[in-house]
């Protein structure tokens, strides 16, 4: 279970100061998928980053399984599977072996490595490209890596930055059904994303974030009904107050 | 496995694979350097052994003016030629190396028992015509002493009244301390290659990382950020090491195959040994320093922009000894560079290091390295480390 409590953030700019984040609050139950929807700029990567300890938070705190991510960082760690926004992969290793290094600073034995890597390839489909060098490979190839890279160590919670950017429909499609997958396993997943149907499609939460302020949260049930939109579009856009960011 | 230790072998292992950096960096300083270094040592040998001993060539203006000096000169293994039309000129050109000029006087200042007038035209900044100008300013003063005497024995006096003084030299160089003069650029090449040898590695495995968006999710793990900077530090310490054993090695076959050098250098194992403790703390200096840098530069090619100036460093103790030689004194150990610079002269010329020498050589370098390493550790704590790209 993954806890934001009125979290907020600024950052020293030559223009001045900005504040990206200013009071953030929710909660991401067990066996759910949360989504956290937003135009661009709208602080989601920011709070992200202070869920997984990257950044502290100027103000507020945050929670995984009960662990401060202030003082527990590294506890707190432990418990989360990381997609960042940067998905980086070491190109002159194989896609095996960049699975493998992150499993070893998770402190796992080979054998369990081994044996994650190929739960996590057959979920993913990534078989083909598993003993391949990371040099050359797509969008698609290496955000699966990314996150067979994220999800080796077996987390309970998995924090996933806009995961389908730069993907194709079918990659897309094989996503969704990968984090249902997570979800039927009893994870905490959150999922950030800008566009509106795919936060639809796929979470049982949504988190309204515009401005760096929660401006709607629940079901997307619950959402049309506080809203009164019929249409779950129509609510995001009432919720942000604009439509910038709905079709980027 | 410790995480220090896995980053470590991921990041030696990403390098390996990169086999032309690789190849660049391992062959072609530390192989191709010494051969080269050794090389032009040998041509410079050459060409001072040559003009030692061949017959010298020296144009003469107004040689009928004197023609028993002339014909003195001839005995000594010296080729008189006609003086060139423009002396001054032939000298600045560098078409001549040294011309002698005997004055229109000179016969007649001669039997006057004057001293009689010869100039000699050179360059004092022309390095390679100070043998030559050496050589005919010894011969002259010979020729000058010799007649000298024999004036004072025709008027009855011993030659030994006009020599009050008699100074004689007794060289204490060592073969050893020569070869020091002569490889001069030897603890340069050396603390430059422990000092960078590792810099790719480091700028690459820092800011080349964060460029390729790598760093954030490694980050995430729960490796601490410190242990992270350190299996890094570490790899690239391994590369500049063995990148300084390959320095020494090349230069120990250098030897092995050119020891008509006329040089002698301890290039034993037990030497090569101790010049590699001996670097071993600015390898860690250079790593940490690196790292610093590297950590707190936006991209790699700010942190690259560094290199020229760091190449400057260990340069900087050579010059400022050219121009204000000093005596080895015990605070030199704890002065970076400097400490090298002495310590590698001392071990190749077989000099002994005494045992505080060594105290406060090795506890200053590890100590700095330490500092180095603890304030690159606090940039890796920096938030914007893994943000700004």
């Amino acid at each position: 279970m993954i806890e934001a409590i009125d979290l907020h953030k600024s950052f020293q700019s030559k223009t001045g100061l900005v504040k990206a984040v200013q009071g953030v609050s929710f909660t991401a139950r067990d066996g759910e998928i949360t989504g956290l929807l937003g135009p661009n700029g709208a602080g989601k990567t920011t709070t992200l980053r202070m869920l997984y300890t990257l950044m502290s938070p100027d103000a507020g705190s945050v929670r995984i399984d009960g662990f401060d991510a202030v003082r527990d960082a590294e506890t707190v760690r432990r418990h989360l599977g990381v997609l960042p926004d940067a998905r980086g992969v070491y190109k002159r290793l194989t896609a095996r072996e960049n699975i493998a290094y992150f499993g070893r600073l998770h402190g796992m034995s080979e054998a369990d490595i081994a044996r994650r890597t190929n739960e996590l390839s057959a979920a993913m489909g990534m078989e083909d490209v598993l003993d391949r060098r990371a040099e050359g490979f797509s969008q698609g190839q290496r955000t699966k890596t990314a996150i067979a890279r994220a999800l080796v160590h077996d987390p309970k919670n998995v924090i996933l930055d806009e995961p389908t950017n730069g993907l194709d429909v079918m990659t897309t499609r094989g996503l969704r059904e990968f984090l249902h997958q997570l979800r039927g396993e009893g994870r905490c997943v959150i999922f950030s994303s800008h566009i509106m149907q795919e936060v639809a499609a796929l979470c049982d939460r949504i988190v309204v974030i515009a401005q760096g302020r929660v401006m709607a949260a629940g079901t997307p049930d619950e959402l049309r009904a506080h809203t009164g939109e019929a249409n779950l579009e129509d609510a995001f856009v009432k919720a942000i107050g604009s439509e910038e960011g709905l079709h980027a | 496995m410790n995480p220090l230790f896995v980053v470590m072998v991921k990041e030696l292992t990403d390098l390996l694979r990169d086999r032309r950096t690789l190849m660049v960096s391992l062959l072609m300083g530390p192989l191709l350097m010494p051969a080269l270094i050794l090389g032009i040592g040998y041509l410079a040998n050459n060409r001072i052994t040559s003009q030692l001993e061949k017959p010298l060539e020296v144009p003469v203006i107004g040689a009928s003016n004197a023609p028993n000096l002339i014909a003195w000169l001839q005995g000594q293994n010296i080729v008189v030629k006609p003086a060139p039309k423009d002396p001054d000129a032939a000298i600045r050109n560098q078409s001549q190396d040294v011309i002698l000029r005997i004055d229109a006087k000179f016969a007649e200042q001669w039997h006057a028992s004057l001293p009689a007038s010869v100039e000699i035209l050179h360059d004092s900044s022309r390095e390679d015509a100070q043998i030559p100008v050496q050589r005919l300013e010894t011969l002259l003063e010979n020729y000058g002493q010799g007649v000298g005497a024999l004036r004072l024995v025709a008027r009855g006096i011993s030659p030994t009244t006009a020599a009050p003084l008699r100074v004689s030299h007794r060289d204490l160089a060592t073969p050893e301390s020569r070869v020091g003069q002569a490889l001069a650029f030897l603890p340069y090449l050396l603390i430059l290659t422990g000092f960078l040898g590792g810099a790719y590695l480091v700028i690459d495995a820092t800011a080349g990382e964060r460029e390729r968006q790598s760093l954030e999710p490694l980050l995430a793990t729960p490796a601490a950020r410190a242990t992270i900077m350190s299996g890094k530090i570490a790899a690239a310490c391994a590369f500049g090491v063995t990148s300084l054993l390959l320095t020494l090695i090349a230069f120990k076959l250098s030897f092995v195959f050119a020891p008509s050098l006329g040089i002698k250098l301890d290039v034993s194992l037990w030497a090569i040994a101790r010049i590699l403790l001996v670097m071993l703390p600015i390898v860690l200096i250079g790593t940490c320093l690196l790292t610093f840098i590297a950590a707190g530069a936006k991209s790699v090619k700010e942190a690259q922009s560094y290199m020229s100036l760091l190449m400057l460093l260990p340069m900087l103790p050579t010059i400022i000894l050219m121009v204000n030689p000093v005596k080895n004194q015990l605070w030199m150990m704890a002065t970076p560079f400097l400490a090298q610079n002495q310590m590698i002269l001392k071990l190749v010329r077989s000099e002994n290091i005494s045992s505080s020498e060594w105290g406060v050589y090795l506890l200053a370098g590890f100590g700095l390295g330490a500092l180095l390493w603890w304030l690159a550790a606090r940039r890796y704590h920096d938030e914007s480390l893994a943000i700004s790209a």
